[in-house]
């Protein structure tokens, strides 16, 4: 009997813990489809999970929109998931691959396609062709795969301009730069805004490298450092398909000579400079760099410190060609979403992006580049009063906008890039050594991804 | 057999050990229902888990889709990966170094910490701080050192006429400053169990040995060692398995300011095994690689704590 006893015991505590796990886990769900169950009017009733990363003042307005979302679909009911943006990533990975993950997300611009290509995100093109008027959004396109499928539709757009520093410039007698720049002038003034501890400029006989106190440019990684100088002299490192590598290539070889010239004479930051700071991303802010390359959340550390700055479109390559890098964070429907829950999602997609109140309240943040168009345009954006006066750059920017050959691998191809160009940078290996064995490798994470080798 | 149930009560093993020896008594029974909650944990958090990533570690699994079995294709792939055996290279670099210089730095301070002294508790307080600090925390004070523009270390070096270097940016010096933040960092926590320890040492044998004539370091070397050989032995173990599975703080430190694809740098030269698991793992979606990394990680770590055991019989004594 005892036996009998105990063993049931056993089977309690079973029952007990995998019921506290379930109670954890799927809560949500099952409200949902006993509400719809219930309800007899005429729409259905759909409860949606929404997650997003975390970005500071932001999150009370994304709240603030969500709750204007529901009154305006009483139908629907949102709920919302959102963490750091590091530990979002990570959790949302572990969420679709417990077949958890949010009805639909905030993605990353550069980690669309690693949920696309992976099958983790719904195929938004009918909805898209049916619902949004292309023309009047910014960057529909950067979220389409060769095939032509959009797989997600942008919540506020990255876009790359130059920032200059108007006092430093002013200080060194310097003009402003303006869009006839090549990068060859950007190095030219760069170098008489480069200063040494003693101010002797990057031009002077007794400049010394080890004690440079202001750089003429802050140059970091890919979107704001080597992407932008590569494409703009005619190479890059993926092809149109985006599954071969282009690495070794004469424009890119020319292209990095640029970079690391400027590096050697001190006026570009080397990876070895920008240890020195306590973010790659503070030598312009802290006013230690002239220019830097920045997407348009750059603003926001630019006015906060009080630089006076203004911005102006990315220089051109040798032969007149123009690069402004692009990430467009985005929206992304889960493929597991059921054809209710997904359509309830695209309700608030387009909510985002058609609503001029929603795309405004969002534009008044500072964070993005609205998608719509029409507030782009309007005096919200481009005449708010805040730094920088020329946003207008930025709009323009467009015209030679790209992704930044964002793929599957997308983080993978970029390491193994990164770790090969910045021993070229930092003078310990010569610019074809550091190309070829790039172009290897980059070859090698495509292959093993979409060759299955 | 008149009264079965008495018999049973006073001596419940007599009865049922001879028919089964396999079959549980009455207060085994309730022993295991009084483990259970943990036994459960252990089946579902442990045992499963250790299972599934070993099935992991023969898939190609990239989390977002069912994992496909393999075969040994992760681990033939390991044997070829370059950054791979730098990895497990850097992190028996990093052990080497770190292992013996925290176990005797720990001991001289417990040793002088172990006196009868004055304000000795904010003395022991000091050096626990940094082991109670988060690594964000340290990363500061480490950067306060080895910044290579405003840092302590090149303006020292600077001073006394010697070139500056570049610290954690330079392929060689990168592990030496990260063992001597994890030193600092780690030290105190070492120097409390080397303190309980040394506060089991009899006072009479001290006495007993300077009768004899020993002086401080024959006591030390002949009353003391011995004495906290046990003691020594779980700090040794402790902090090889800690530098094995060292990850946040190489992550905190070379990361960028939390990039966990730059982390491991220059040129992966401070990558160590875990950091190189993760970043397989959750940065690039290869699960199923990064389970055979962990399991190879696993098997390396058994066979020293192995070792180390066998080799305690050697030196570790331990008080009848």
């Amino acid at each position: 009997m005892s036996k009998v006893r105990w063993s049931r015991y056993v089977l309690y505590m079973f029952a007990l813990f995998a019921l506290v796990l379930s109670a954890c886990s799927n809560q949500t769900e099952g409200e949902a489809e006993q509400d719809g169950d219930n309800d007899s009017t005429s729409e259905e009733q759909v409860e949606i999970t929404l997650g997003f990363y975390s970005s500071g003042s932001a999150d009370q307005k994304m709240e603030e929109l969500i709750n204007k979302f529901e009154e305006a679909h009483p139908n629907i009911k949102v709920t919302t998931q959102n963490a750091p943006y590091s530990q979002f990533f990570q959790k949302l990975d572990t969420q679709i691959a417990g077949g958890t993950a949010p009805d639909v997300w905030l993605s990353d611009g550069v980690f669309v396609q690693k949920y696309a290509e992976r099958g983790a995100a719904k195929d938004l093109t009918e909805w898209i062709n049916k619902d949004l008027n292309k023309e009047e959004y910014f960057g529909l396109d950067f979220n389409k795969d060769s095939d032509g499928k959009y797989w997600a539709v942008p919540q506020g757009i990255q876009i790359g301009a130059l920032f200059y520093n108007k006092d430093m410039f002013d200080q060194a007698g310097v003009d402003y730069p303006d869009d006839n720049w090549t990068w060859d002038d950007l190095k030219e003034a760069g170098a008489k805004l480069t200063l040494d501890a003693n101010d002797n400029n990057a031009n002077a006989s007794s400049f010394d490298t080890s004690t440079v106190k202001q750089f003429g440019l802050t140059f970091f990684n890919i979107t704001e450092g080597w992407m932008p100088v590569l494409k703009s002299y005619g190479g890059g490192v993926l092809d149109d398909e985006l599954k071969n590598s282009i690495v070794d290539s004469p424009e890119n070889k020319e292209a990095m000579n640029w970079i690391v010239d400027g590096m050697e004479r001190g006026i570009l930051t080397d990876p070895a400079d920008l240890q020195a700071f306590q973010s790659p991303m503070s030598p312009f802010p802290s006013e230690t760099a002239a220019m830097r390359i920045g997407i348009y959340a750059r603003v926001l550390a630019a006015n906060e410190t009080g630089v006076n700055y203004d911005v102006t479109v990315l220089p051109k390559g040798p032969s007149g060609e123009r690069f402004s890098p692009v990430i467009a964070n985005s929206w992304i429907i889960s493929e597991s979403a059921s054809d209710a829950k997904a359509q309830a999602a695209w309700e608030w997609i387009k909510y985002w992006v058609t609503e001029d109140e929603v795309q405004k309240e969002w534009a008044e943040l500072g964070e993005a580049v609205p998608v719509k168009k029409s507030v782009a345009n309007s005096d919200l954006f481009i005449g708010s009063g805040e730094k920088p006066e020329n946003k207008q750059a930025f709009l323009d920017s467009f015209d030679f906008a790209g992704t930044l050959d964002v793929n599957a691998v997308w983080s993978e191809w970029v390491k193994v890039f990164g770790d090969n160009v910045n021993r070229a940078f930092l003078g310990e290996t010569s610019v074809d050594e550091a190309l070829e064995e790039a172009d290897q490798e980059v070859q090698k994470v495509l292959d093993e991804f979409y060759n299955n080798q | 057999m008149a009264n079965p149930s008495k018999i049973e009560h006073n001596k419940p093993t007599q009865v049922t050990e001879p028919k089964n020896k396999k079959r549980l008594t009455h207060e085994g029974k309730w022993g295991l229902i009084m483990i259970s909650p943990y036994l459960i944990h252990f089946v579902v958090f442990i045992a499963f888990t250790l299972i599934a990533s070993f099935y992991f570690s023969l898939s190609k699994y990239d989390m977002l889709n069912a994992p496909e079995f393999i075969g040994i294709g992760n681990y033939t792939k390991l044997v070829n990966d370059q950054v791979f055996w730098q990895a497990l290279g850097n992190t028996v670099y990093f052990t080497v170094l770190f292992v013996p210089a925290q176990t005797i730095l720990a001991l001289i301070l417990a040793v002088a910490l172990n006196q009868q002294l004055k304000g000795l508790k904010l003395f022991r307080m000091a050096h626990f701080i940094p082991v109670i600090s988060s690594w964000t925390v340290v990363l500061y004070v480490a950067d306060a050192i080895f910044n290579p523009r405003f840092g302590l270390a090149n303006t020292i070096l600077s001073k006394i006429g010697m070139s500056q270097q570049q610290w954690l940016n330079d392929e060689m010096l990168v592990i030496p400053v990260l063992v001597v933040v994890a030193v600092w960092k780690g030290i105190g926590y070492m120097m409390v169990i080397f303190l309980a320890g040394l506060q089991n040492v009899p006072e009479d044998l001290y006495e007993a040995a300077e009768i004899e004539g020993a002086g401080v370091l024959k006591k030390f070397r002949h009353v003391t060692i011995p004495l906290i050989s046990g003691t020594t032995f779980l700090v040794l173990v402790l902090s090889t398995i800690t530098t094995f599975q060292a990850f946040e703080q190489i992550y905190v430190m070379t990361g960028n300011g939390g990039d966990i694809t730059a982390a491991g740098g220059p040129n992966n030269s401070s990558m160590v095994l875990m950091l190189y698991l993760f970043q397989q793992g959750f940065a690039f979606l290869k699960m199923g690689y990064a389970s055979a990394i962990a399991w190879v990680l696993f098997i390396i770590l058994f066979i020293i704590t192995l070792i180390q055991v066998k080799l305690q019989n050697k030196w570790v004594h331990y008080e009848k």
